[in-house]
């Protein structure tokens, strides 16, 4: 019983890998060979495809996702952060109230004021830009929730009202010592949000027409599309994307799980 | 605290604005994201709605025409019901098959002793990986002539020929449907498994001394315990799941660099598809693409409170 179980762990663990196995062989061998046969060991192309990759501006647009998410997660822990930690440790009017707005800002979907959205934005004349894909970000109800619940749990009030005795100001409380007690709960949610703005598909998809200003995902989705498919060419490009994403989660797979168990346990 | 304001009163009007101060930080503290929420979220939601109200194509005039766009969605437009069927469709397929998998997946490596994290860490890994790379790979290995899949069916003799997997009514809703499952099951996982770990031990304990064993104890103390996390996931990724995009739109647009509208016969179009291809790829009906997102909206509301009825009233009885 025990040894068939390690069999099938072993073996969804396998499937669950096998996707990035091929895509990483993809990338190391010439395109029209791929269509030959099953490419089980890495190939000797690999350079070419990467100077193929290069040649079509990767690195610019390697660039702009970087900007993107590093943006994105800097505006929405920052306004997170702030938003939790007034409900969570101030006693005011209308808190019961700001509580119950981010849970249902936290239910709407985004796609419903999408139109809506793009509209406004080609208003403000950034329409084609990178700050549609940035500025979803500005609040995120999720990251809010999050942090009303890690704020909650990890700063006791007690050090609060030692501070206020001392006569520390409030934005001095916050940096001092708030900021430094969230820590873990920075990072948790700084690796979500980066991860979901580095992956988002569908807004630039439809906000971003412009080479100049796409992102990875749109760039490796209309990559050689021109002259021939390039289909290793893109590979390459794909791992070089899904990389830095793994990294950063092997770094910090604990913090991270914490971070996407953190909503489900508490209900 | 309340020496301050015991001495309230005898403050002159001049400080008494230092006095508002500490009162007025929490709403400063919140400021930022219910600026940035009205700016960027709440108001264009609201001017969605005033554009379904509309015949807007996004440059000429709008007309008002009230509740047309939705009369002719829900009773003229077989397409859009096409697409929420095929949506309910992969749903049904994808939902029950992640649950039953990750909760088993979950229930294996919470027993393990060594390697937890391991096999935690592998099986999380789909779940942050680009859709672009999911799309592309899928499309790679249920490729017609090339895909790995047919090569090794035939190889073994289960086909004669190549099954045109991409091709199929039933093939492609199966496909997303396996995107979906490879890509959630391990986030499935560690949402049982954090779960899991709060069911304190000594329920086990009890429950071996009373002579319970192997599935008996899963069945019968597990299961019921992780209820409220799997109501947490049944609603989430019903939620998720009526905004399926990513994976078909992936499947069938990018690989090919054919941009094939919901594949064959319609048969991959989900709603959110629907909507995008309404509003910006093949038209530009905004006021009719408003009026889809508004019913997506209202059915997510919909699923949400019919799964939250389901659940609620035997919750109260314990």
């Amino acid at each position: 019983m025990k040894a068939l179980m390690w069999i099938c762990l072993v073996i969804i663990s396998l499937l669950s890998l096998f996707p990035f196995y091929i895509m990483t062989v993809m990338g190391t061998h010439y395109n029209e060979d791929l269509f030959k046969g099953i490419p089980i060991f890495p190939g000797s192309y690999l350079q070419e495809n990467l100077k193929t990759v290069l040649k079509a501006d990767f690195l610019h647009v390697y660039g702009n996702s970087l900007i993107v998410s590093v943006v994105s997660v800097v505006l929405a822990t920052l306004t997170s952060t702030l938003i939790g930690y007034a409900v969570a440790k101030f006693e005011f009017k209308g808190r019961k109230w700001l509580q119950t707005f981010v849970i249902l800002t936290m239910m709407v979907p985004t796609q419903v004021g999408l139109i809506g959205y793009i509209i406004e934005m080609r208003h403000l004349g950034v329409g084609n830009t990178l700050w549609p894909v940035i500025l979803i970000w500005a609040a995120f109800p999720f990251g809010a929730f999050f942090m009303i619940q890690f704020m909650r749990d990890s700063i006791p009030n007690d050090l609060l009202e030692c501070a206020r005795i001392d006569g520390c100001s409030e934005p001095g409380i916050f940096v001092r010592i708030v900021l430094p007690i969230m820590k873990p709960g920075l990072a948790t949610l700084a690796t979500l949000v980066f991860l979901w703005s580095w992956n988002n598909y569908l807004l630039p998809l439809v906000t971003i027409n412009k080479s100049e200003w796409y992102t990875l995902p749109i760039f490796i989705s209309n990559l050689g599309i021109v002259h021939r498919t390039d289909y290793a060419a893109r590979m390459a490009a794909l791992t070089m994307t899904t990389i830095p994403v793994l990294i950063l989660f092997i770094l910090g797979s604990k913090t991270f799980m914490k971070g996407l168990t953190a909503g489900a346990v508490k209900g | 605290m309340n020496v301050n304001a015991e001495r309230y009163d005898a403050i002159p009007a001049a400080s008494r604005k230092r006095r508002w101060g500490p009162r007025m930080w929490p709403y400063l503290f919140a400021l930022p994201f219910v600026l940035t929420y009205a700016a960027f979220q709440l108001y264009p939601i609201l001017y969605s709605f005033v554009l379904s109200l509309h015949d807007w194509n996004g440059i000429g005039a709008k007309t008002y025409i009230g509740f047309k766009n939705y009369v002719q969605l829900w009773t003229n437009d077989p397409l859009f019901i096409k697409s929420l069927w095929n949506t309910l469709l992969m749903m049904l397929m994808f939902i029950p098959l992640t649950l039953i998998l990750g909760l088993t997946l979950a229930y294996w490596t919470f027993q393990l002793t060594r390697g937890k994290r391991f096999f935690q860490t592998i099986n999380v890994l789909p779940y942050i990986t680009t859709p672009v790379a999911i799309g592309f790979i899928f499309s790679y290995m249920f490729d017609w002539q090339t895909g790995l899949v047919n090569l090794l069916l035939t190889k073994f003799g289960i086909l004669e020929e190549g099954f045109y997997w991409l091709q199929d009514p039933w093939g492609s809703r199966a496909i997303i449907a396996l995107m979906v499952i490879w890509r959630n099951l391990g986030y499935f996982m560690i949402i049982f498994m954090a779960g899991m770990t709060v069911i304190p031990q000594d329920v086990y304990e009890a429950a071996k001394v009373d002579g319970s064993t192997g599935l008996h104890t899963f069945l019968r103390i597990t299961m019921p315990l992780l209820r409220n996390i799997t109501v947490f996931l049944v609603v989430t990724s019903m939620i998720g799941g009526l905004q399926l995009f990513d994976e078909p739109k992936l499947l069938y647009g990018g690989w090919s660099g054919s941009a094939q509208v919901g594949g064959p016969d319609n048969t991959a179009l989900t709603m959110i598809w629907k909507f995008v291809d309404e509003s910006f790829i093949s038209n530009t009906r905004f006021g009719y693409a408003s009026a889809i997102a508004y019913s997506l909206f209202l059915l997510i509301v919909l699923f949400s409170v019919i799964s939250y009825r389901l659940t609620a009233p035997k919750e109260d009885k314990r």
